[in-house]
């Protein structure tokens, strides 16, 4: 939901209507979290299947289900602590269908910085770093120092630069 | 947020009284009528109730004084406030008062998927249905003046897509009306006996027909999206599905080929602008959720395809993927167009053939109902276990959970069953389970019949001291009130007693061995000649909310060589901490999870959990 929060703020900062949806009817509870954001002249908050062009995964389960809402020649960026897990038969599905798809083990490098909760802004410096998307590094971390809490700032801006690094190529 | 869109909306209409109870997906409303209150220096004056009822009743009598009020609550929260509905609607109001019920259609986090708008029908109340935030928050303020214009309560019914929808929203100036409260007293509109009631009735119909004719005009909430001329198919649409359709059809290009009517106002429904707009197209579809309220008010429906005709899915939200295939096959059916199937179908075989498992929520590490579940299921195996909604509805991971209905139900349930089994001379074990919030909610009265009418069994009243599954919400017993200002205390235990019950005990349901020597004691009780009903108060506060109170006594556990990998801990205790590890064949502790609450010592049947020696 901090992730969604993150895109929202910097949508909202480069002048871009945000519209967004999630469904967290038992996330804290351990049920999954889905959320949905388009930047940009859209009506409805939530998106279509294989119409996203981003899709940002922690999970690689929850991964599986979600890449049914990528566009053909869309990018994935999971977090996956042993990239070589993923199934072959996926992905080269997903490479046919010109879809760009990344791993990365953000949660052993949050981990590595003492924050397995930075998992998801490390993800998104990776994103970043590989420049497939496009939002820039100056942007985000501006966003990131307006929307973190005063006591996680200097963790998330770490995470953050790590990700950034790490996905460079 | 939507919720807060609404909450904006609430402020911006200077409303003065604002209740609620909390409940997916309305939960974010009062909160942020309290940040407004704060940022802005308002005197709002917020309340959580301890009901709906209790909710609604508050805010009416603040109406009646002549201030505008609001009441928020989720759609099954409605049916509890619903006798003060049906009859509010006869005798009216004052002040604007606009009730806020979001619906949940899929349904996310609820019991069932009603359709607000059919308890407007039902109660012959006004009824807007918003699409998008910035909407939501508009209806709000012209509900209140609808409200004050016809004295009639009138009803805002947003889906969850629009109470959790994000979306950038203009604010207005938030009006601050100076009203002091002034009740007139009117016994025959406020009290009204039967005889002045069929004249309410006749009076309430009256204001309908001409809040009717008022929609029929109005173009702010319904209006269409199209040429108009010679368009093979016309759509009535309303709510998130209205959106949803605007950005397909943008998508697809065809925006040209079909005409759209979306309505906001679906009861009184503006009948004849929409027999007007069914009239000038060849095909009319009728896209709603959640249920078929704008349809089943169509009186000419010979041209009108929907659910009714089974064109629309009875159940489950509408998401685009719905909508775009519900599309498909009309366009196709009456051959104006042939869309591309939606979805990858090669992707959704391969992830198919994967077989992975749903998600399922669980209790957190560490949460204290778990312990409390587990030693029922210890200390009681064959019994029937009646519960309750709340986080601990997720008992039933533990199989310590049998039943859910509704609020309150885990004690009539309990009481039902016991005389059920009884009046066939049975003895059968029952153990009721229920949460401090759910029980203030409405336990009483469910508590006490059950002591009057001689039922037997044991309630455990699982108390974390906080309303946890819905966001964390003051409770009656924590003592502080909405806007954090302090309250009055309700102590459990006294309350328990106050219903007539004589056997009551307070435990830490960590001191597992203990609560399942209580448990044994308890039901020993309900089977004594002169027993009764049994309670024991497992009080332990919830973690998520109070994560320092954990910290204060840390049992660091550790798994020795004793464990065989039977999965006993992992299937029956189910700590989102203990894992099987495949490569061992043993469990082992998650320590990104794991608090420290030294609970699972007692799930291991092998002895195999330990406390690390310091």
């Amino acid at each position: 939901m901090f992730s969604s929060k993150v895109f929202s703020e910097l949508g909202l900062k480069l002048g871009l209507d945000v519209m967004g949806s999630e469904t967290h009817g038992m996330s804290q509870r351990g049920g999954s979290v889905i959320a949905h954001l388009k930047l940009g002249k859209f009506q409805s908050p939530v998106i279509r299947t294989g119409t996203a062009d981003i899709l940002y995964s922690f999970e690689e389960n929850e991964t599986y289900r979600a890449l049914k809402f990528l566009r053909r020649g869309g990018v994935c960026f999971v977090n996956l602590e042993d990239p070589g897990r993923f199934d072959p038969k996926v992905l080269n599905h997903l490479k046919k269908s010109g879809v760009t798809f990344r791993s990365f083990d953000a949660s052993g490098a949050a981990l590595r910085i003492g924050s397995i909760m930075s998992t998801n802004i490390v993800l998104i410096g990776y994103s970043v770093g590989t420049g497939l998307v496009p939002f820039k590094h100056e942007d985000l971390r501006n966003v990131l120092e307006s929307v973190s809490q005063k006591k996680n700032l200097e963790i998330n801006l770490k995470a953050f630069e790590i990700g950034v690094r790490e996905g460079k190529p | 947020m939507g919720n807060v869109a609404i909450a904006r909306g609430i402020v911006e209409a200077g409303c003065h009284v604002v209740t609620s109870y909390p409940g997916t997906p309305s939960s974010e409303i009062i909160p942020a009528v309290v940040q407004f209150k704060k940022e802005l220096g308002l005197n709002t004056y917020i309340e959580w109730s301890a009901n709906e009822k209790v909710a609604f009743d508050n805010a009416l009598a603040a109406s009646l004084t002549g201030k505008r009020a609001a009441v928020a609550m989720k759609q099954v929260g409605l049916n509890v406030a619903s006798d003060s509905l049906m009859s509010s609607a006869y005798t009216g109001v004052i002040g604007g008062m606009v009730i806020i019920s979001c619906d949940d259609p899929g349904p996310l986090s609820s019991q069932t998927e009603q359709d607000s708008r059919f308890f407007a029908m039902f109660a012959k109340v006004p009824v807007y249905d918003p699409s998008t935030p910035q909407e939501a928050k508009e209806m709000v303020k012209e509900a209140f003046a609808l409200s004050e214009e016809y004295q009639i309560p009138v009803i805002l019914r947003p889906t969850i897509k629009v109470s959790h929808a994000k979306q950038s929203v203009k604010t207005s100036p938030v009006k601050v009306i100076d009203r002091q409260a002034d009740f007139k007293k009117d016994p025959e509109r406020w009290a009204a006996t039967p005889r002045y009631r069929f004249v309410l009735h006749k009076k309430l119909n009256e204001a309908l027909k001409n809040i009717q004719e008022k929609f029929e005009g109005d173009s702010r909430w319904n209006y269409e999206v199209g040429n108009s001329r010679d368009v093979p198919l016309g759509i009535i649409t309303c709510s998130v599905s209205f959106v949803a359709l605007l950005d397909i059809l943008e998508e697809l290009h065809l925006k040209k080929a079909i005409d759209i009517l979306k309505i906001g106002t679906p009861f009184p429904l503006p009948q004849k602008r929409v027999a007007e707009f069914i009239e000038r197209h060849k095909n009319v579809l009728v896209i709603e959720e959640t249920d078929s309220v704008i349809e089943s008010q169509i009186i000419d429906k010979s041209k009108v395809l929907g659910r009714l005709t089974g064109h629309i899915p009875l159940q489950g939200d509408l998401t685009p993927d719905v909508i775009y295939d519900i599309l498909a096959s009309v366009l196709k059916e009456l051959g104006i167009a042939d869309l591309d199937v939606s979805g990858d179908g090669k992707l959704y075989q391969l992830i198919e053939s994967l077989d992975i498992h749903a998600r399922r929520p669980t209790l957190c590490a560490g949460c204290p109902e778990r312990a409390a579940f587990f030693a029922i299921k210890k200390a009681l195996p064959k019994a029937i276990y009646s519960s309750d909604i709340g986080c601990y509805t997720l008992g039933l991971n533990l199989k310590a959970v049998d039943t859910v209905l509704d609020m309150g139900a885990g004690i009539t349930l309990a009481s039902g069953f016991y005389h059920a089994y009884h009046q066939d001379k049975n003895d059968i074990p029952i153990v009721a389970t229920m949460g401090d919030s759910t029980f203030f909610h409405s336990g009483t009265a469910s508590l006490l019949s059950a002591v009057y009418n001689n039922a037997r069994f044991i309630l455990v009243i699982l108390d974390n001291e906080i309303t946890a599954m819905t966001g964390m919400q003051p409770t009656p017993g924590l003592g502080i009130t909405a806007d954090g200002s302090e309250g009055k205390k309700i102590y459990l235990e006294e309350l328990i007693k106050a219903c007539g019950v004589k056997w009551i005990e307070t435990i830490d349901p960590y001191d597992v061995q203990n609560l399942i020597k209580l448990l044994k004691e308890a039901r020993k009780y309900t089977q004594k000649s002169d027993g009764g009903i049994a309670v024991i108060v497992a009080r332990h506060p919830c973690l998520i909310r109070y994560p320092d109170v954990c910290g204060e006594n840390p049992v660091r556990v550790e798994i020795t060589s004793d464990c065989d990998g039977c999965r006993y801990c992992v299937d029956y205790f189910e700590c989102p901490a203990l894992y099987l590890s495949e490569e061992k064949d043993r469990v082992e502790i998650d320590r990104n999870f794991c608090v420290d609450c030294g609970v699972c010592i007692h799930a291991c049947p092998k002895g195999a959990i330990v406390p690390v020696e310091k």
